[in-house]
């Protein structure tokens, strides 16, 4: 709250992604493709094997390219983009961790060095002094992710430092051990796509079957420490963190299983190349893999960022940069003491604070179109019953006035005619668009908070009367708004869900 | 349960201050010897100065220099951000697509510099388009910084344009407090540039006075622009003058000087060492500037120091660890020759 709120249109998510998730790939693959170059440029000089040695001289261009370059660079654009977008979480972050992040530059600082001296040094030093330094990458790369690993884990399960405020309590915190496995194990996965898309490029031989075998036998073997890591690292969550998720985000629980799927189909191509090493392999079929590597990968760090929700640092700020601690001077004074930049419209900078770190008006979690129709009153409930919302939303912790505020700023922004206007809709069509509107936020259709086996039975009488009723069922539900006509065709709706969705 | 507070810093403000001014007196110099060389080799490659050979091994040394300047550039910002989170963050958040454009700005510039490298090597040529592409794209890195931590420094000219604009649009408009600042960076860069090319190309007889004539005559030039620069602070001037700054401008000044008089005796490596301590110097009045902004709107004495001083302990160890690593590694690498 006492920054300024950069209000721009794309959403503050879809941002963070573009850039952390194409940095979050090539940072590990930074570090898996530095263990598989020493490794394999030991192995070659074993062996005397000159083929190699040229194949592993040409990866390494690339690899320079890509990590010294684009990784090292969208690290920082990383730290850009948090200081931008969560600049409260990103200020306690560094209070806190400021010597971690102090300590995990002087490994990048070594990384950067050692990474140019070894792409440089292919012709210029003695094998040895050439392995060496790429021993030297390769440790100083995974030391880094050491470090970052605990700032990272940090946020998702920060453990006794809620209670100690203890550097090292949050460090090495629930999830840092299995993260570190799992993030380690990904390094080797990204390693050997990479290596198969190299070496996808070689032409036709036995040199090339061999290249491919152990290459994607680097990806199975990153992949099984993976999954098992995986495993660990969910149960390391708190129980209530995972419930509470699988509970009421159905996107991110979809996130998980196709994360699951992509990872058996990954296992199921790369064994198939250990054991068939083609001695044709095109590179699309090598991008395909890479690509579900990448899809794999991504759908997991959606899911393990959707966890945090309704956080930023759990239990400790909220994703729109409310603290937790400061949550009963919030409920008495209200936010906009605490905002420090203001526009004159109140509402405006209400909203901008409560609700736009993760929603925009027509792009990214898009709210208008999703509360066109909706009245002022029910837009009130719904600002005052955030938390009760599908997907783990933060609760409002203004005053009541700045509820109104936000509905009024919310209000004079989406369509406000009768749903049956605005969709050119009626009877059951109708019913089924005032259902989202005035239910569907909470009680989605096939989720967990899905209440259609309650409504069996009921006669339209009942139904009527329970919306008669609906601010009175239970915590948080509001008031039905709606017009008459809306109404009619809501509870008609509503039968059939209780019939299993048959009309 | 109370939850810890998060507004401490975590070590004596005196010792991240030294860090932070170390740090970013190293990160100044790479970036200086980047800015400048790149500068520099434009100018000789028009005015063809240079034999291709010359211009090649200068292209050579920019890719490192890059990696030197974007690594040793994020300890100095961490520092500045554990201290001044209020006004550095607010800064960038107004100007924030111009913050943000900086990150393709510099990845355009490195990819620049690579490319003409390799095209060194293989051709002995120097592009000189994608030079200026990378020199463009440094400047635009340098233009930004000067803007955003000026803005940084003026917190009722900040709130007065976000009130205005939300956008993350706003470019500063106060060009007065920081174009002659900028230009003041610039310049210091084409000095310290000026003495990088003239040890490195020591042995061509063209370079090296190219080299020279920049190191002096940008040195002349980012004198006569700090003064004008220390004559636009206006009100800021009296307080500052009563700071420590004027004897260590003083004494910034003559190690420049001394820099001048021992490079002028080909003694490179004093004379280096003298022009870092000037620009430690710089820095150094640069921070006690920022200090004489701020007044009224932010204490330093007001934070509250809570040291962590285990994890201070790890740090220094990586940190001296780091030096000596990379000190044998480039040992091993320029001793070594390779096997036969």
């Amino acid at each position: 709250m006492h920054y300024p709120f950069w209000d721009q249109p794309i959403g503050y998510g879809v941002l963070m992604a573009v850039i952390a998730v194409f940095h979050v790939f090539v940072s590990h693959f930074a570090i898996g493709g530095g263990l598989y170059l020493v490794v394999n440029e030991h192995l070659a000089r074993r062996d005397g094997d000159t083929a190699r040695l040229a194949f592993l001289e040409k990866l390494s261009k690339f690899f320079a390219m890509v990590t010294l370059v684009a990784g090292a660079l969208t690290g920082v654009g990383i730290w850009f983009v948090i200081g931008l977008l969560a600049p409260a979480a990103t200020e306690a972050l560094i209070h806190n961790y400021v010597w971690g992040w102090a300590t995990e530059w002087t490994f990048f600082v070594v990384e950067i060095a050692a990474a140019m001296l070894y792409f440089y040094g292919w012709k210029r030093v003695t094998a040895k002094a050439h392995l060496t330094l790429g021993w030297i990458y390769f440790v100083a790369a995974w030391l880094s992710l050491v470090v970052i690993n605990g700032i990272l884990t940090f946020m998702l399960t920060p453990g006794r430092w809620l209670v100690t405020g203890d550097f090292w309590q949050g460090f090495f915190n629930p999830t840092y051990w299995p993260s570190l496995v799992l993030r380690t194990g990904v390094c080797v996965m990204l390693a050997g796509l990479y290596a198969l898309l190299v070496a996808s490029r070689l032409a036709a031989g036995d040199f090339k079957a061999r290249t491919v075998r152990q290459a994607a036998g680097w990806a199975v073997v990153g992949l099984a420490v993976t999954a098992l890591a995986q495993a660990w690292y969910w149960k390391a969550i708190p129980a209530e963190v995972t419930a509470r998720a699988l509970e009421t985000m159905p996107t991110s629980v979809r996130a998980i299983v196709l994360s699951l799927w992509l990872a058996a189909a990954l296992g199921a191509v790369g064994v198939a190349l250990v054991i068939l090493a083609p001695r044709r392999f095109g590179t699309a079929a090598a991008l395909a893999f890479m690509a579900l590597g990448m899809a794999w990968f991504g759908a997991f760090e959606w899911s393990r960022e959707s966890l945090r929700k309704p956080y930023i640092l759990t239990g400790y700020m909220y994703g729109n940069g409310a603290e937790v601690a400061l949550t009963a001077a919030y409920r008495r004074d209200g936010f906009l003491p605490q905002i420090t930049f203001r526009t004159g419209d109140d509402g405006a900078d209400l909203f901008r604070h409560a609700c736009r770190s993760c929603h925009t008006l027509d792009g990214y979690k898009a709210l208008r179109p999703g509360l066109a129709g909706a009245d002022r009153a029910y837009l009130l409930a719904l600002v005052q019953g955030a938390h009760l919302l599908r997907g783990n939303m933060p609760p409002f912790l203004g005053t009541p006035r700045e509820a109104g505020l936000i509905a009024d700023h919310l209000y004079q922004r989406t369509d406000h005619r009768p749903l049956g206007a605005i969709y050119q809709v009626e009877g059951l069509a109708l019913g089924r668009r005032a259902y989202d509107l005035r239910c569907g936020k909470c009680h989605a259709v096939g989720t967990a908070s899905d209440k259609a086996k309650s409504l069996a039975g009921q006669s339209a009488e009942d139904l009527s009367g329970m919306l008669d009723m609906a601010s009175s069922l239970g915590e948080g539900m509001p008031a039905y708004t709606g017009d008459a006509a809306e109404r009619k065709a809501l509870v008609a709706y509503l039968q059939t869900l209780g019939q299993g969705g048959k009309p | 349960m109370t939850l810890p507070d998060y507004r401490f810093i975590s070590a004596p403000l005196w010792l991240v201050t030294i860090l932070h001014l170390l740090t970013l007196t190293l990160h100044l110099a790479a970036m200086s010897c980047l800015l400048g060389g790149t500068l520099i080799a434009l100018w000789a490659g028009v005015r063809k100065q240079w034999s291709a050979p010359d211009a090649a091994g200068l292209a050579r040394v920019l890719p490192a220099a890059t990696a030197a300047t974007v690594s040793l550039g994020v300890a100095p910002l961490l520092f500045l951000q554990l201290v001044y989170p209020r006004q550095v963050y607010a800064a960038t958040i107004v100007s924030g697509w111009f913050w943000l454009a900086v990150i393709g700005a510099v990845i355009m510039a490195y990819y620049a510099f690579y490319r003409t490298s390799f095209q060194a090597h293989r051709t002995g040529q120097v592009s000189l388009g994608l030079l200026a592409l990378a020199a463009l794209g440094l400047l635009y890195t340098s233009l930004v910084y000067s803007s955003v931590f000026a803005l940084a420094e003026q917190p009722d000219l900040l709130r007065a344009l976000y009130a205005k604009d939300q956008s993350g649009w706003v470019w500063n408009p106060a060009l007065g407090a920081y174009g002659l600042r900028w230009l003041h960076v610039v310049l210091g860069a084409l000095t310290v540039g000026g003495f990088f090319v003239s040890v490195l190309g020591r042995k061509s007889p063209a370079m090296a006075a190219t080299g020279r004539a920049a190191f002096v005559g940008g040195m002349a030039a980012a004198a006569a622009m700090g003064f004008l620069y220390l004559v636009s602070l206006d009100t800021y001037l009296g307080p500052y003058m009563r700071t420590p700054a004027m004897p260590v401008l003083l004494l910034a000044l003559a190690l420049a000087l001394a820099a001048l008089h021992l490079h002028s005796r080909k003694r490179f490596g004093l004379s280096g060492l003298c022009l870092f301590l000037s620009l430690l110097g710089m820095v150094y009045l640069r921070h006690v500037l920022r200090l004489v902004r701020l007044r009224g709107s932010f204490d330093l004495a007001a934070w509250r120091i809570a040291p962590q001083w285990s994890p201070f302990l790890l740090f220094l160890v990586c940190f001296i660890l780091m030096l000596v690593v990379l000190v044998w590694m480039a040992r091993l690498f320029f001793r070594s020759e390779p096997d036969a």
